[in-house]
């Protein structure tokens, strides 16, 4: 099953690079993947799919979140929402 | 991240400074004490800036020490520590240190330079794409292209490297933008951003905790790097809830602490595991679920819900599933979950005491046979005789395990490791810089005859600067941790493990001019911990130990934390 990312990235060095580089590194295959540029900054769409049953789109949603000049678009955890987590 | 930033200068100097002087200023402004780096052709600007600036550089001998040293010097003083190289070369050689820094949350600066900026792209000479090379060990880089970019920067490379999580960053310099001028020089202010405490979170972890009956402190490193080692010591003693370690957060409870019952994982204590193992909720504080603190991931603590509390919310749920978690910053996390608990005590004696006498029955032994010198027992007394200002810096292996197992630690601080990354050539720079930033402190490097080969060349580094730092070197003539799994699980195939043709050590210390002696008898043991800490420089104590010493207990890898082997000679009792 793929799930579809929506990002806006900087225009800073390596900015591509490093998103598409933690993507991967993370168990991701990028099935589809398409790059515009408006001004200051690119917005990327990634269709990705994991490796193995064992990779959590969500949880490599929360990695791109670290990226600093990286922003989701359109996909923001909910407090609770986590998968892997449980109900108490 | 640039977003939150305010412009608080944008002042005209009064003559027009390059690059590499900025660079200079910038980190004066900011504080840095010490940067630890290497000269070479793509960074010669900034080297000539450094003369008569008052910045106190350390010249090591390879530039993998100058990023152990700055790693040891951020871990022991939780300022930045501050690494830089040239190009190519330079910058490579720094990439272990990097990924150290990395895989441990190290807040790091590592400054490389490069070639002129219209040669980049062409294989210049000592080019190297380290941007590139250094993307998935890093938190975040840049690549300065205009001089005037300098200041703002290294003050975003700073805040980035301390916030949040910490990690290493990397700045890289293109030479034309070291010399090229600039009239003006923007300084930036970052704002501390707190999150929100989670208060739901946390009431929600609280009636966890009351419904307990058997809960477990699990001790990451993050509780260290978030300052909030008074905040889980007061949370543990009110509650009295029993805690356990990994690696990283050894000395975040005092280890001779009632309640704390030691390391976990592969090479933990048999009460710290079994703790796990029967415990129906882990309360993990700044902690990742590492393998060689789970062993068998879905065969660790079986039984157990998990509160969760950390900084990086793409921890929580990584690796074990979480009934609460509660992401921010983790000091004013446990002292909200605090003041909630100390109203009511918990009624959990039966399990206490279950895990203290667990911990009595399993205490490590030091009677072993023989008259050779047992190293357990040896950095035991290290530890001792040290004091709470011992620092150990540990290289990667067996010695590692042990000082982890053996060593007393009242701080975190005090117990500096390649936990993550388990890099070889850390202990001898690692502890160059933590005794450089703590120069009353007992700081002693405990490192292998293998690890201690990988960068034995700072022992120059040492001599240069007078840095008395004290070296135990526990020599079994192998690589003892790989003998180790060769004996127990490949068939004893020793294969490429044989390190006795290693040169005299005492030897080699001396041509350097570093005071060194040998030990090989457990008589000698005290005497040599006497004469290592007084010596007034640096000095090295060469102990050889026996060849066929394991570390013990163990979890075999893919084996559940509750499947450990241990040292079958102290079964019989007294020897």
């Amino acid at each position: 099953m793929s799930d579809t990312i929506h990002i806006q990235i900087d225009r800073a060095d390596g900015s591509l690079q490093r998103l598409i580089g933690l993507v991967e590194r993370r168990g991701f295959h990028i099935d589809a993947m398409s790059l515009s540029d408006e001004g200051t900054v690119r917005r990327v769409q990634l269709q990705v799919r994991g490796r193995d049953d064992g990779r959590c789109s969500e949880n490599l949603g929360r990695q791109i979140d670290k990226l600093i000049g990286a922003t989701r678009i359109g996909l923001a955890p909910a407090a609770y929402a986590y998968p892997g987590s449980v109900p108490a | 991240m640039s977003a939150v930033a305010t412009a608080i200068s944008a002042k005209a100097a009064n003559a027009p400074r390059s690059g590499a002087r900025l660079l200079v200023s910038t980190l004066k402004r900011l504080g840095v004490e010490v940067v630890f780096g290497y000269p070479g052709g793509a960074i010669m600007p900034v080297y000539d800036a450094l003369t008569g600036s008052g910045l106190k550089h350390i010249l090591v001998r390879h530039e993998q020490g100058a990023a152990f040293a700055a790693d040891a010097y951020a871990r022991s003083t939780g300022k930045v520590g501050v690494c830089m190289a040239t190009s190519g070369p330079g910058a490579t050689n720094l990439i272990t240190g990097i990924a150290n820094a990395f895989m441990d949350s190290v807040p790091m600066v590592c400054i490389t330079g490069n070639v002129a900026t219209h040669l980049m792209g062409t294989d210049a000479f000592q080019e190297i794409d380290i941007l590139g090379v250094t993307l998935p060990i890093v938190k975040h880089s840049w690549v300065v292209r205009d001089p005037v970019d300098v200041p703002a920067v290294i003050e975003e490379a700073f805040h980035v490297a301390r916030s949040g999580r910490p990690g290493p960053v990397l700045v890289d310099l293109p030479k034309d933008v070291q010399v090229g001028l600039t009239s003006d020089d923007f300084g930036f202010h970052y704002p501390n951003e707190a999150t929100p405490l989670d208060h739901a979170a946390i009431a929600e972890a609280e009636h966890l905790i009351r419904a307990a009956e058997r809960p477990l402190i699990y001790i990451g490193g993050g509780v260290k790097i978030a300052g909030a080692v008074p905040a889980l010591r007061d949370f543990a003693e009110r509650t009295g809830i029993p805690s356990v370690s990994t690696l990283n957060a050894l000395g975040s409870i005092r280890t001779d602490a009632p309640g704390f019952l030691g390391m976990l994982g592969m090479h933990g204590t048999r009460a710290a595991n079994e703790a796990v193992q029967d415990s129906d909720l882990l309360i993990v504080f700044g902690a990742r679920f590492d393998d060689r603190a789970t062993g068998k991931l879905n065969a660790f603590a079986p039984h157990a819900k998990v509160v969760h509390f950390d900084i990086d919310p793409a921890e929580i749920g990584k690796l074990r599933a979480v009934h609460v978690p509660v992401i921010g910053e983790l000091k004013s996390g446990i002292e909200a979950l605090t003041r909630r608990m100390a109203m009511t005590p918990l009624a959990i004696d039966p399990w206490m005491i279950r895990c203290t006498s667990s911990a009595r029955r399993n205490a490590f032994r030091y009677d072993a046979p023989g008259h050779g010198v047992y190293a357990p027992a040896l950095l035991n007394e290290l530890s001792k005789v040290a004091g709470d200002s011992f620092v150990a810096a540990c290289d990667v292996g067996q010695h590692q395990m042990w000082v982890a197992q053996h060593c007393e630690f009242s701080r975190p601080e005090a117990h500096l490791t390649s936990g993550g990354l388990g890099a070889m050539g850390y202990g001898l720079p690692a502890g160059l810089g933590a005794k450089l930033a703590n120069p009353e402190a007992h700081v002693v490097t405990v490192s292998g005859d293998g690890s201690f080969m990988m960068n034995i060349q700072e022992l120059a580094t040492l001599r240069r600067y007078g840095v008395a730092l004290k070296i135990v070197l526990l020599d079994n003539s192998s690589l003892g941790l790989v003998r180790q799994w060769q004996e127990l699980f490949f068939a004893e195939n020793y294969s490429e493990v044989d390190l006795s043709d290693n040169p005299d050590f005492v030897a080699v210390a001396q041509a350097f001019g570093i005071e060194a002696f040998m030990i090989d008898r457990r008589d000698q043991v005290s005497g040599g911990i006497a004469r290592l800490l007084a010596a007034p420089g640096p000095c090295l104590m060469h102990v050889l130990i026996d060849p066929k010493e394991n570390v013990w207990p163990l979890v075999p890898p893919g084996k559940s934390n509750g499947e450990m082997m241990h040292d079958t000679r102290f079964d019989e009792g007294d020897m």
